[in-house]
């Protein structure tokens, strides 16, 4: 850890992780269903040899990408995530294996905006969006009272611009 | 200003018609030329469909050339356009970020120029541009945006020359120019020589080399063999010292072109550098503007001293016209000169030399880090096995040979790395076999970030990046500094706080 630097201390919201991995078991059965569609099809067809090896190939990859997306990744990322802002500075924490700490002044950004697909209605989550002139940085979960909360602070923190030269 | 609605320069038809006749010379020559007697359905439909798109274009010249119009007033540029759907833009000469201007030939023959303001902006309609204005109003514009887009106009005072008498404002913008640098005959040779531009027809020479040979070896069968090769040598040193001489003089050429009437001149508030003898362009940058400045060395600059300074601006068209990017100060200054102009152009702005290495153990961590590059193409080549030169050995030799270069490109990039931070600056050098330092101010810095992947968590060592506003966005990283360092540079960043001017309420 670092001594000097204050880390920032808000969490993501719990229920995130529930989603991550409802959301990651979907698009993994739609996969390993086109998957299943293709071996079929190989079987059916007889296709090249190769094509059944490199469908192989994919199978174990996207095996392996599925455990890591539904049984790691969600953990890791709500147990590393970190944000705070205060009228001056945007600071975020995030990263397991490689550990990135971002600061954004205030004065930089120029618009926040909340975003929520329909799993993150249904649990009433948002994600948060704050873009500045050159890049975006997302908060993925927050609960919406949270979300919308931050949204108009670090908007009202943005709305003092400092002159641009 | 103007206060009313203007259309653009008429001259903008004839360009824009003379642009429609480049790009569409290839399926004049394919429809009319190369097919000229054929009659065929589908050239005969290609010339019609050829005939209503040109048309069509034509048109929509001539209709836009009604319908845009631009207002100028005290504060911004109002641009209209459409004929059915009106749209306005406008656009506050506070954003616009550098100003370039370009006279082309066909410009010089109409006593025209074309200049350009180029905003932060990221869409497409980013830039001004006006591509046909008489000299005399370009200028009028420029001054115009730099006396009002400036907060207090301090042009006058500027005025101290002893032996210029006090003139109008307008006259005073000009005079107050004063010329940094400009090359002397001595520096143009030089420059071409690490631009290697003469070494260009090298290749057509050796190309030639082997045609000659083959003509005369058919040619002169029935004479001798002995007669043969005297008879081609001394042809052959002939062409060969008249291609070398003809290549030195194109090089030479090049260089002077390009290079023989560049000047980097400042005022009080602007920073200006035009070059080219043929064609001229001018890139003209607020000083207050500058994001950053970069320093970049070639392996041949740094052995020969010289170095390339360029002026890092949020401007700059979206179009990617390489030919117009000159925010380069002059490419081949001699370094401790391109400091000395940095210092007189720039006074805000410390370049130094004090720089901190990075300690020993980033080094071990540079060169153990794995080189997908080299992994990746030794794998390709052991899988195919390439025989060069007839060497069937040649793929473990290739790759022995990239394995090595990158080990010394990883080495000299470690001497080279260093940085420096004090209360308003931040300085990076990187680079293996081509340098780049990096100078930027602390307001300039966009954001930063600090990382440690698991190895540099071990040793104590986190990367650092700023982003600066450019275009496009620039990032610029240093690797495996001491973890303290990190630390430093994040509280650093975070006392811009205390220095940035808060603008008043709009």
């Amino acid at each position: 850890m670092y001594s000097k630097i204050h880390s920032p201390e808000h969490r993501l919201s719990k229920d995130a992780v529930k989603i991550w991995i409802i959301r990651e078991v979907m698009i993994d059965i739609l996969g390993f269903i086109i998957l299943g569609v293709l071996f079929y099809l190989d079987y059916h067809f007889s296709w090249k040899d190769w094509i059944g090896w490199i469908l192989i190939v994919i199978t174990i990859i996207a095996v392996l990408f599925s455990i890591w997306s539904i049984f790691i990744e969600p953990f890791l990322l709500y147990r590393n995530f970190r944000y705070d802002a205060d009228e001056s500075f945007l600071q975020l924490k995030s990263g397991a294996l490689k550990e990135v700490h971002q600061l954004v002044p205030m004065t930089k950004i120029q618009a926040v905006e909340t975003n929520q697909g329909p799993l993150f209605r249904k649990y009433g989550l948002c994600s948060l969006e704050i873009s500045t002139m050159g890049s975006s940085h997302t908060i993925p979960a927050l609960p919406k009272e949270v979300a919308v909360k931050w949204r108009n602070q670090i908007a009202h923190f943005a709305k003092i611009k400092e002159v641009e030269e | 200003m103007t206060e009313s609605k203007q259309r653009y320069h008429p001259l903008l038809i004839l360009f824009h018609l003379w642009r429609l006749l480049k790009n569409s010379i290839v399926f004049v020559i394919y429809l009319f030329v190369i097919k000229f007697g054929s009659d065929s359905t589908f050239i005969k439909y290609g010339r019609i469909i050829f005939f209503l798109l040109i048309g069509i274009s034509i048109i929509s010249i001539v209709v836009k050339w009604f319908s845009h119009k631009y207002k100028v007033d005290d504060t911004s540029f109002h641009l209209y356009k459409g004929l059915f759907a009106k749209s306005e833009r406008t656009i506050p000469f506070s954003k616009i970020q550098n100003v370039n201007r370009r006279t082309t030939v066909i410009h010089r023959i109409f006593n025209v120029t074309s200049i350009k303001f180029e905003t932060g902006m990221s869409d497409s309609d980013a830039t001004v541009a006006f591509e046909a204005i008489p000299k005399k109003e370009a200028d009028h514009l420029e001054e115009h945006i730099t006396n009002t887009g400036v907060d207090e106009p301090s042009t006058n005072q500027a005025v101290s020359d002893p032996d210029m008498p006090p003139q109008d404002s307008k006259e005073a913008v000009v005079s107050n120019r004063r010329i940094h640098f400009k090359p002397t005959k001595k520096e143009l040779i030089k420059a071409s020589f690490t631009s290697f531009s003469f070494l260009v027809l090298i290749p057509i020479i050796i190309s030639a080399y082997f045609k000659l040979t083959e003509i005369f070896h058919v040619g002169k069968k029935v004479e001798g063999l002995f007669l043969q090769i005297t008879h081609s040598w001394w042809l052959l040193t002939i062409i060969v010292i008249v291609m070398l001489f003809a290549s030195v003089i194109f090089g030479f050429a090049k260089t002077f072109l390009t290079y023989g009437k560049y000047e980097i001149a400042s005022s009080e508030e602007q920073i200006f550098i035009t070059k080219g003898i043929v064609e001229e362009t001018t890139f003209t940058i607020s000083k207050d503007k500058v994001q950053a400045i970069e320093m970049t060395q070639s392996l041949m600059k740094r052995l020969l001293g010289l170095v390339e300074v360029k002026l890092i601006s949020a401007g700059g068209s979206n179009d990617g016209d390489e030919e117009m990017e000159i925010n380069s100060l002059y490419p081949f200054l001699p370094i401790e000169q391109a400091r000395k102009i940095i210092s007189e152009i720039l006074p805000s702005y410390e370049v130094t030399e004090e720089m901190t290495r990075l300690p020993g153990k980033s080094l071990w961590v540079r060169l153990f880090r794995p080189s997908w590059l080299w992994i990746f193409s030794t794998g390709l080549l052991f899988y195919f096995k390439p025989a060069v030169l007839g060497i069937t050995q040649a793929w473990w030799i290739l790759s022995i040979g990239l394995l090595l270069s990158i080990v010394v490109s990883r080495l000299l990039d470690f001497f080279h790395t260093s940085y420096t931070f004090n209360h308003h600056f931040i300085q990076f050098q990187t680079g293996g076999f081509t340098t780049s330092l990096f100078t930027s101010k602390r307001d300039k810095i966009m954001e930063v970030k600090i990382s440690r992947n698991i190895v540099q968590r071990m040793l104590g060592l986190a990367s650092i990046e700023t982003v600066n506003r450019a275009k496009p966005v620039r990032h610029t990283a240093l690797h495996d500094v001491p973890v303290q360092l990190g630390e430093r540079f994040y509280t650093w960043y975070k006392k811009r706080e205390n220095e940035i001017k808060i603008e008043s309420k709009q």
